[in-house]
């Protein structure tokens, strides 16, 4: 069986961190910096007045004149996710996340850890998670989210046994399938075509499916019926992240100085342990408030600063406003760095590798600041102190 | 694991004793006098947050022959020498 975890308007909460007593008052997420003016999950109170996450602010704000509206927190919410996800881990679980709020693990395999039974289980995650979540549990990722949808306060765990799964699933409305960021334009079809339940999306006959609505259709068919991919749980994170406070309005070249200096420094780490980088975030928080991150596949896994340093630069001008901070954090490694040589290079690389093997001894002697070099951030400032840094060393033979 | 702390700057200004004339110009650093004051500037920076930042700066000759760069926080008072 599968558990759904549900912590509804967790992005909503995690932006008004201590103000959290706002909550009940009407209050939505402010549009992403940079992205359409619709709000983002709002408030029960702000429900009351009509208001639904997607509306264009103008209209939230002339049917409920209270409404406040609060800078969205990414950052912040990734990082409390985060904590959540590590608090299922340590009863057992292995958790399949995309977005925070949202979260599922299998059970079967948790049930001699505590007990013998599904109660013992879901009795460790209610102690762990509190009572703010709602849990439901079914024989797949859908049918147990959905059943996390419709607990109630009093009743905050709903468990739909395989037996009653079709009995469960047909009255479901489907907009329910907008969970599936692929179907996310799909309810609104089916609803224009008479089509308002899953047990009706169940009753389709699959030519028919496939032939008006493609793939897409064949994934609510499945979804339909209670069948679903297995779940995918996450690597535990090994968190390394770095981050610089910017001292003025930075832009241009002082952010891509910025971005130098985090670079070495995330190359520096030890948690790193001589392997390359796969996944980086950029992290911005601005100076209006609110938070801004952007993850960053690299093509090909590198410890080479320069390399790095291409695929993130073009990236900082997505930054949508005046940052005061700049974080990069790496999301995942990748194979060990290896030296590579070169069929003409005229020693260069061997200089390298001894500087390089040098600097490590130094550090490994004195620490990670033993070895630094001079960094310019903002040559042609008027204020000495911000001209120039001091930068962990590179490592000049870690190019995979 | 957040590394939030700033990056080590150089030529961060460090505080010195200052003595001053009736006009508010240096006198003596520490204890050199001063024998000229070869140019002084004021920077201004900020100005649109509430950390303003305003400094005088001089670029002095002591009588030991030391070329010297000092400023005085305008807004926040107090002497301080910095490596220009």
């Amino acid at each position: 069986m599968i558990v759904a975890v549900l912590i509804p308007r967790f992005a909503l909460l995690a932006a008004l961190g201590d103000r959290r007593t706002l909550a009940a008052e009407p209050v939505a997420l402010a549009p992403e910096v940079g992205g359409g003016q619709a709000v983002g999950e709002v408030s029960a109170a702000a429900e009351a007045f009509g208001i639904v996450p997607g509306m264009r602010v103008g209209e939230a704000l002339s049917r409920c004149p209270e409404l406040r509206l609060v800078p969205p927190d990414p950052e912040g919410a990734r990082g409390l996710w985060d904590e959540v996800l590590g608090r299922i881990e340590s009863i057992g679980g292995a958790p399949e996340s995309e977005l925070p709020g949202t979260a599922f693990f299998a059970a079967d395999g948790l049930r001699g850890l505590h007990g013998g039974g599904l109660d013992g289980v879901l009795a460790a995650t209610r102690r762990v998670l509190g009572r703010s979540a709602r849990l439901g549990v079914g024989s797949s990722r859908f049918v147990a989210w959905c059943a996390a949808t419709q607990t109630r306060q009093r009743r905050a765990t709903l468990v739909v046994e395989r037996g009653r799964m079709v009995r469960f699933l047909t009255p479901l409305p489907v907009g329910l399938l907008r969970s599936r960021p692929e179907l996310s334009d799909l309810p609104e079809v089916l609803e224009r075509l008479g089509i308002r339940t899953l047990g009706e999306v169940a009753a389709i006959p699959r030519p028919a499916m496939a032939e008006r609505f493609g793939h897409p259709g064949l994934h609510a068919l499945d979804l339909a019926n209670g069948d679903d991919a297995p779940i995918e749980p996450r690597r535990p994170p090994e968190p390394v992240n770095e981050r610089i406070d910017l001292p003025e309005a930075a832009f241009g070249q002082q952010l891509e100085r910025a971005l130098d200096l985090l670079i070495a420094r995330v190359l520096a780490r030890t948690e790193r342990r001589g392997r390359s980088l796969r996944a980086l975030a950029i992290s911005a928080r601005f100076v209006a408030g609110g938070t801004w991150r952007l993850p960053v596949t690299l093509r090909r896994a590198s410890a080479d600063p320069e390399r790095i340093r291409l695929a993130l630069a073009p990236r900082l001008a997505d930054l949508p406003a005046p940052a005061e901070s700049l974080g990069l954090e790496v999301e995942a490694f990748g194979p060990p760095a290896q030296d590579q040589t070169r069929m003409l290079d005229g020693g260069t690389r061997e200089r390298h590798s001894r500087l390089t093997e040098a600097v490590r001894q130094a550090r490994q002697a004195a620490g990670e600041s033993a070895a630094l070099r001079v960094l310019e951030v903002d040559p042609d400032s008027r204020l000495p102190e911000r001209r120039a840094v001091l930068a962990p060393f590179p490592d000049l033979t870690t190019d995979p | 694991m957040i590394a939030t702390a700033s990056a080590r700057r150089l030529g961060a200004p460090r505080p010195v004793s200052i003595r001053v004339d009736a006009h508010g110009l240096p006198e003596a650093v520490g204890r050199a006098q001063v024998e000229a004051i070869r140019e002084d500037w004021v920077v201004e920076d900020r100005w649109w947050t509430r950390r303003m930042l305003r400094r005088r700066y001089f670029e002095l000759v002591l009588e030991d022959g030391r070329n010297t760069v000092v400023f005085h926080d305008v807004t926040g008072g107090g002497w301080f020498v910095q490596r220009s």
